[in-house]
């Protein structure tokens, strides 16, 4: 178990741009544990943090859709569109996508991560103080 | 009872060393250096089909001293629970041409974030040529040294291949 700082997936965006969303600047403190990935008792629905596939340096915390074999219907880009892709989720691999879709760069854009780069599973919330408590579950669009 | 505490005293004194030498051991095989019994045909002939006792050093990954021609333990994409060597060819940006198994030539430009791993023995080995390219982060660490099975007191340190075998199938250029 180990407490760390990360950024949820809105304001992560917000933060390259300090002049415009000065104040809405706030990071997460989760609690999170290793053992569900060493056993791999992972389920859709749980938010993982997991190392970028992109940067490697970089860890993000997203929530796991689907895993190997299943089959995953995202939309491709919600901002400008509402066409959907479905896909099944290669062998060894997981989807992972962000609560807020309109700006988080995820399995849709860097397609599904091999289930190596998954780091841990956050089951807890410490800050910020309104949100203490067990992390929510998806919201339904 | 002062006889019972003294000996809980040394029960303790000498329980926190055995934890205090755990605890070295732990942090040197995760973060430092650690070893792993490698087998297989795909890595010959540089390691054995039967299997060598590697030494695995976990620190040049972490501060991102690889480079092309190191062998590296990875985490396979296609099992999550084995770990596989093999020998990286290309970092990101760099261009790689291969042969894939219907003998044509494909080529492609290795994406950020990613690197290109490929066995010594073309042949049998299952690499980046069947799954891609993988990224940076599955790599556990890099192999530098091979523990001999049969006189344990002789090292032989794992040689870098000759990059001229590397060309026929293979070629290597930053873009």
């Amino acid at each position: 178990m180990e407490q760390l700082y990360i950024y949820s997936e809105k304001p992560l965006f917000a933060l390259c741009y300090p002049q415009i969303c000065r104040h809405c600047c706030y990071c997460n403190v989760l609690l999170v544990e290793r053992i569900s990935i060493r056993t791999g008792k992972l389920r859709p629905g749980d938010v993982v943090i997991l190392r970028s596939p992109q940067t490697p340096r970089k860890i993000i915390c997203k929530r796991l859709i689907g895993m190997e074999g299943d089959q995953v219907t995202y939309v491709v880009d919600p901002k400008n569109s509402d066409r959907c892709k479905t896909i099944v989720v290669p062998k060894g691999h997981v989807w992972v996508e962000g609560d807020y879709i309109y700006d988080s760069k995820d399995s849709r854009n860097f397609g599904a991560v091999p289930y190596g780069l998954l780091e841990g599973r956050a089951f807890w919330t410490l800050l910020p103080r309104k949100d203490f408590g067990s992390l929510a579950p998806k919201p339904k669009s | 009872m002062r006889q019972w505490m003294n000996i809980a005293k040394e029960a303790i004194a000498r329980a926190s060393i055995v934890v205090k030498f755990i605890c070295l051991l732990h942090v040197t095989d995760a973060y430092l250096l650690s070893s792993s019994h490698v087998l297989g045909p795909s890595m010959l002939p540089t390691l054995n089909t039967t299997g060598d006792v590697v030494l695995v050093e976990n620190l040049s990954h972490r501060i991102g001293k690889l480079g092309s021609g190191d062998l590296v333990l990875v985490r396979s994409p296609l099992d999550p629970k084995k770990s596989i060597t093999k020998r990286i060819i290309a970092m990101e940006g760099d261009k790689v041409t291969f042969s894939a198994r219907n003998h044509s030539f494909l080529s492609l430009v290795v994406p950020k974030g990613h690197v290109w791993i490929q066995g010594d023995n073309l042949y049998v080995s299952r690499d980046s040529r069947e799954f891609g390219p993988i990224p940076y982060g599955l790599i556990q660490g890099k192999v530098f040294f091979r523990v001999s099975y049969a006189i344990l007191i002789a090292f032989e340190f794992v040689p870098n291949i000759d990059f001229h075998c590397l060309y026929l199938f293979c070629n290597v250029g930053n873009i």
